[in-house]
C-alpha cells in the first residue's frame, strides 16, 4: 500500500457543507429555549461536528484503526475525569448534614456582643440593682 | 526520483520501509493528540463543575458575549480546515501549485481568526470584563448574576489556550508553505503536511465545543 488513500473532492465538500449547515442549525436553535434541553441539544449537534472533522477531515475513516482507537481513548478518560470530579463537587453539600439541613435556621450566636437581658437591655455584670425599675415599663 | 522505490532519500535508516515510516509518524501525532485531549479536558472539566454551580451565572453571563463574531470565528476556522485537507488532497495528485495556494489560504484565515479574536478580547478589556480579581464591569446584566468573574476565567483561559493552539499552528503552516515552495514536500512525502493537517483539524474541533459552549448555551 505504497498509495495512501485519496478522498474524493467531493467528499471534502460535501462534508465542508454539513459542517456549515449545523453551524447554522445550532445558532438558529439557541434562539428558542428549550429549558434543560438547550445544553443536550448544542452538545449533541457539536458531537455530530467533531464526528464528521475526526472521521473525515483527520482521515480516522480510512487509516489505521488503531488511531481511531487511541482517539476513542482520550475521549474515554476525559469522560472518567468529568465523571469522578462530578461524584465530589455534585455532593459536597451532603457530607454535612447540619449545613444542607440546619436544625434552628434562626440559631445565632453572639458572643461577641455585650450582654443582655430578656428584653435586649445591657446588662451590668458587676452591679446588681440596676433593673430594679423595670417592672413601670409594662 | 533518482533513487530506486526502496530507499528514497526521505527514508531514514531505522525504517524498514516508506509505509512504516509515515503510520509511526502517524501514531506518534495521534498520541500527542491524546495528550491535547486531555490538557484540555481539564479546562472542560472547570467548565462542568462550574457550571453545575452556578447554572444561572453561566446562561446570564454567555449573552455577554457576542455572537455574531463567535459564528463568523466558527465560519472562518471551518474553511481553513476544509483548505488545509484540500492542501493534503492537492499534494496528494502531485498538484504542487494548488496546494501551496490551499496553505496560504489556511494561513490567511488562521490570521483572521486571531484578528476577529483580538477584536473581541480588546472590547472585554476596555469594559473590565476580565478574569478573577480583574473583573470590573458592573452593567444593568450581571447586577443579579453570582459571580460572573469565574465565567470570564474559564472563557480566557479555555479561548487564550485555543488562541495560542491557532498561533502555533500559523507558524507552522508557514514552514510547510516554505517546504511546499522548495519542493520538499511532494506526493511520494508529505507526511509533515498530513501530521500538522491533524493538529489543525484538532483546533478545529475544539472550537466546535468552545463556540456552543460560551457563546450559546
Amino acid at each position: 500500500m505504497s498509495e495512501h488513500h485519496i478522498t474524493p473532492l467531493k467528499t471534502y465538500l460535501v462534508i465542508a457543507g454539513a459542517l456549515f449547515c449545523l453551524t447554522a442549525i445550532t445558532v438558529w436553535v439557541s434562539y428558542f429555549d428549550f429549558g434543560s434541553l438547550n445544553i443536550i441539544i448544542a452538545m449533541g449537534v457539536a458531537t455530530f461536528k467533531a464526528t464528521l472533522v475526526a472521521l473525515f477531515f483527520m482521515h480516522l475513516l480510512w487509516d489505521d484503526k488503531k488511531n481511531l482507537t487511541m482517539f476513542i481513548m482520550s475521549l474515554m478518560f476525559l469522560g472518567i475525569f468529568i465523571t469522578i470530579t462530578l461524584l465530589d463537587t455534585g455532593f459536597r453539600g451532603g457530607v454535612n448534614p447540619e449545613v444542607e439541613y440546619p436544625i434552628n435556621k434562626r440559631a445565632a450566636f453572639y458572643d461577641s456582643l455585650p450582654l443582655t437581658d430578656t428584653h435586649g437591655n445591657p446588662v451590668d455584670e458587676h452591679g446588681t440593682d440596676s433593673h430594679e425599675g423595670d417592672e413601670d415599663h409594662h | 526520483m533518482s533513487h530506486d522505490n526502496s530507499s528514497p532519500d526521505f527514508l531514514q535508516h531505522h525504517f524498514h520501509d516508506v509505509d512504516q515510516q509515515y503510520e509511526t509518524a502517524k501514531l506518534g501525532m495521534w498520541a500527542f493528540i491524546l495528550t491535547e485531549v486531555l490538557t484540555f479536558g481539564g479546562l472542560f472539566v472547570a467548565y462542568v463543575v462550574y457550571r453545575s454551580w452556578y447554572p444561572e451565572m453561566f446562561v446570564g453571563a454567555n449573552l455577554l458575549l457576542d455572537v455574531n463574531k463567535g459564528l463568523l470565528n466558527t465560519i472562518v476556522l471551518i474553511t481553513s480546515s476544509l483548505t488545509m485537507v484540500l492542501a493534503v488532497w492537492a499534494i496528494q495528485q502531485k498538484k504542487q501549485k494548488l496546494s501551496l495556494f490551499m496553505l496560504i489560504a489556511t494561513f490567511l484565515f488562521a490570521f483572521m481568526f486571531l484578528g476577529i479574536k483580538y477584536l473581541e478580547y480588546s472590547h472585554k478589556f476596555e469594559v473590565g470584563q476580565l478574569p478573577g480579581e480583574y473583573y470590573s464591569y458592573m452593567g444593568p446584566e450581571v447586577a443579579h448574576l453570582n459571580n460572573p468573574h469565574i465565567f470570564f476565567s474559564i472563557y480566557f483561559i479555555m479561548t487564550g489556550l485555543h488562541g495560542l493552539h491557532v498561533a502555533i499552528g500559523m507558524g507552522l503552516i508557514a514552514w510547510l508553505i516554505y517546504a511546499t515552495a522548495k519542493g520538499n514536500l511532494h506526493s511520494k512525502y508529505y507526511t509533515p503536511m498530513e501530521m500538522i493537517g491533524i493538529f489543525w483539524h484538532l483546533v478545529d474541533l475544539i472550537w466546535i465545543y468552545l463556540f456552543p459552549l460560551f457563546y450559546l448555551i
